[in-house]
């Protein structure tokens, strides 16, 4: 085998030098994969378990962190809902589940259900294994995004030529995050929106707001979160809850909605339907979806909250126009002829890399990318909508897409209990706590990832 | 048989390192060579000599792997072990870096543009093939990463005239690809090869698609259409690739490329035993399983590995080729008379 190039330093194939330079060797090329060191993470890639499609290169997953992805499977969570019917108290845990507002068309789509009837099935199945709470995690999405629509108003006030605060790129989705910081690092990162996934609040949420309204300690709680993409178990081993101890972690397991839906095929449990708790206490019966059926509506929301208060613009409907492919869409607003706002959905790994490119060449014509690493957006993740053979179930996506559009919708800023909890728990939208829970920062590559030997 | 490949000319194209590849622009009177000291050269004839025209070396970091000219000559593309790909642009002897596309997680291993010149495709270490597109403006957009191999991805071809892309990997396979609505999609993998691919040659007409490997084998494979009367199977509208002769039992190790003449048909083919070798297909054989002789077979044609051979797409029977000694070959190629 003819060496090309190699990354070690150590190779027993050297047989060949021609990068003088560096003395870099080839070893046949992808360094030779023992058995042993392939780990869980190639298990999990052999089962079709990717960081979204751009991922595909191992190389961002430590081997340890690939067993903890592993690991949150739904074998776990029956290990812990087992544990509560064990008589030692001192293992039990009270379970709460919380539902990704991109998970519920799945389950409406696969039952032939609305989306709050299949939530009804979903609680009434989970509760019926043992869960004590079923959440809706759209009010984590509201805070995502009240938090989200301010910061792109201070970064259109605050951009200059000099000092460029666009655009804003959105950071709710992990797979894009995570390859943001670790391979693109500046100039992308400081385009990133700093608000928290919907996923991290969500774990804030439940292990330091509810856990104190039950009198319970944090680490009392095991906390599911129900998501449509494996990259969501990934973001589930970093996200801490900023009020805790360092370290403590929102989410214990993150299990996705076809690996809960298969749990539901197999389970001979006679289940009565029930209504989502909340996390006030009282029982919603309809669910309300924001607007925008690929993601939380990051962009919809917040082009609208921007038209108003940038440029006192009423926009009703949003018109996107598909450019180079229909995972590539603009919204503009124009005023006398002038565009005023210029935003942009860019999905799946080739637009980011065009987005990329544009960004590094200083030719960036957009004030705002809602980036999402799935093609076809949240409701399109590995997690839900793959047929057997891998590939994208176009049809049951067009379904998803249909149960969406047809449940009431409802704004961010329209919800009481988020203006509560900004009062209650964060000691109001302005103050550190609120800061400090609801934002982070984002870190540039450079981090090791295991000792593995990884040139950008 | 001896005399069939003369040699012409031999020159120090990268000295002290190894020369990876040559390219022939459309029109064949210029040669692009690549190698280990991160450079691209450009070689042109004066009389009977080769000349070197012009030395690009300040678009990459390290190796660069392969160079492709685009359909109109113009443009040269140059694959690096940097992780990135460079585009050239031609003014007279001059090249001008005028974009660098970046992207790939690591070494990139080849380039390849579509005869259209609208589309380029590259692939890399990363185990990825990607699709660029190109405006008017010299702007290149990504329309595709394709995850289909699942190892490095050595080499990338297209099509002569349709827009069909092919690879090979170290995964041991070839894969073809094809446009399906607004993303590519691969709609074929070519399997029996029992080792890495190196490299891949499209016939004149296309309908044949040759590839060598690490198996020390040549495989042709042929194209069949849906509803063909041979009744070979398909795959929907999609058509079938069939392996229709093997050429084993004349390499003595790694074959690392192969050319397919497209003015003769003459394939010729670039070995990790030293040696060059062209083969051409039996007069009256078979098309379903034709035959091919071994016409010429020169043992020492390099002191080193022979990593490339290319026949010029004009002038019948010349031949370039590249070694690991850094050295740079004209051969010219004279088929046997008959018996």
């Amino acid at each position: 085998m003819k060496c090309e190039h190699c990354t070690r330093k150590e190779c027993s194939k050297k047989t060949k030098t021609d990068d003088q330079e560096n003395a870099s060797v080839e070893v046949p090329s992808p360094a030779p994969e023992s058995g042993e060191e392939k780990g869980e993470f190639h298990k999990l890639a052999d089962a079709k378990i990717f960081l979204s499609d751009c991922l595909a290169c191992d190389s961002c997953v430590s081997a340890e962190e690939g067993v903890q992805v592993a690991q949150q499977n739904a074998k776990d969570f029956l290990r812990v809902l087992n544990l509560n019917k064990k008589c030692d108290a001192s293992e039990h845990r009270v379970l709460a589940v919380s539902v990704c507002p991109q998970s519920l068309p799945y389950f409406a789509a696969k039952f032939s259900l609305s989306v709050t009837d299949a939530s009804r099935r979903l609680c009434g199945f989970l509760k019926s294994l043992g869960v004590h709470y079923v959440f809706d995690a759209t009010i984590a999405a509201d805070f995502s995004i009240l938090e989200s629509q301010k910061e792109f108003v201070r970064r259109f006030h605050q951009h200059s030529e000099e000092e460029p605060a666009l655009p804003m790129l959105t950071s709710a989705c992990p797979g894009w995050v995570r390859y943001a910081e670790r391979v693109l690092g500046h100039p992308v990162t400081p385009h990133l929106c700093t608000a928290r996934s919907p996923q991290q609040i969500m774990g804030s949420l439940v292990k330091d707001y509810f856990a104190r309204r039950q009198d319970l300690s944090a680490d009392r709680i095991f906390h599911v979160i129900v998501a449509p993409c494996y990259d969501r178990k990934l973001e589930a081993l970093q996200e801490d809850v900023p009020t805790a101890s360092p370290g403590f972690r929102g989410t214990d397991c993150v299990l996705t909605s076809g690996e809960i839906a298969q749990m539901m095929e197999q389970s001979d449990l006679s289940v009565r339907d029930a209504a989502l708790d909340t996390l006030f206490g009282d029982v919603r019966e309809e669910v309300r979806r924001h607007d925008g059926a690929s993601s939380d509506g990051c962009l919809a929301h917040i082009f609208r909250h921007a038209a108003k208060e940038l440029f006192d613009e009423d926009v009703g409907e949003l018109t996107y126009r598909a450019l180079r492919n229909r995972d590539f869409q603009e919204v503009t607003l124009e005023k006398s002829g002038k565009v005023l706002l210029r935003f942009a959905a860019a999905y799946g790994f080739r637009n980011i890399q065009n987005v990329v490119l544009k960004l590094k060449r200083g030719r960036f014509p957009y004030h705002f990318v809602e980036v999402l690493a799935c093609a076809g957006g949240c409701l399109n993740g590995r997690g839900q909508a793959q047929t057997e053979d891998g590939r994208a179930d176009r049809a049951l996506l067009q379904r998803m897409r249909g149960v969406h559009a047809a449940g009431p919708g409802r704004t961010p800023e329209t919800s009481a209990h988020v203006q509560d909890l900004y009062r209650e728990w964060l000691d109001g939208a302005d103050a550190p706590r609120a800061r400090g829970t609801l934002h982070t920062a984002h870190q540039g590559p450079g981090r090791p990832a295991d000792g593995r030997d990884i040139k950008w | 048989m001896k005399d069939s490949l003369v040699l012409l000319g031999r020159i120090p194209a990268h000295p002290d390192s190894r020369c990876w590849f040559l390219a022939w622009n459309p029109a064949g009177t210029l040669l692009a060579s690549c190698g280990g000291d991160r450079s691209v050269r450009i070689w042109g004839r004066e009389g009977d000599s080769w000349i070197c025209k012009s030395v690009l070396c300040e678009g990459h970091q390290r190796t660069v792997r392969k160079v492709a000219w685009s359909p109109c000559g113009n443009y040269l593309a140059s694959a690096s072990f940097d992780a990135t790909t460079c585009i050239w642009k031609k003014n007279k002897d001059d090249f001008e870096c005028v974009t660098t596309l970046e992207g790939h997680e690591n070494e990139v291993k080849s380039v390849a543009w579509a005869p259209s010149g609208n589309l380029l495709a590259t692939c890399s270490r990363d185990k990825s093939v990607w699709v660029w597109e190109v405006d008017e403006e010299d702007e290149y957009e990504c329309v595709s990463v394709l995850n289909s191999h699942t190892q490095d991805v050595k080499h990338v071809l297209w099509h002569p005239s349709q827009e069909l892309l092919a690879s090979a990997s170290y995964d041991d396979t070839v894969k073809l690809y094809r446009e399906e609505e607004d993303d590519w999609v691969c709609c074929a993998t070519l399997e029996g090869h029992e080792s890495t691919v190196w490299s891949l040659a499209f016939d004149p007409s296309g309908q044949r698609l040759a590839s060598c490997s690490d198996d020390r084998t040549v495989r042709i494979w042929r194209q069949y259409l849906p509803g063909n009367e041979q009744g070979v199977a398909c795959n929907g509208s999609d058509p079938s690739w069939k392996c229709i002769c093997t050429l084993s039992g004349f390499h003595s190790r790694t074959i690392y490329d192969v050319a397919w003449c497209q003015l003769t048909g003459a394939l010729a083919t670039a070995c990790g035993d030293d040696a060059i070798r062209v083969f051409e297909e039996d007069p009256g054989s078979d098309p379903q399983q034709p035959t091919f002789s071994l016409t010429a077979h020169l043992p020492q044609a390099h002191s080193q590995d022979v990593n490339c051979v290319a026949w010029n797409p004009k002038e019948q029977g010349l031949l370039a080729s590249c070694s690991d000694d850094g050295e740079l070959a004209f051969w010219k190629y004279q088929p046997s008379e008959g018996p």
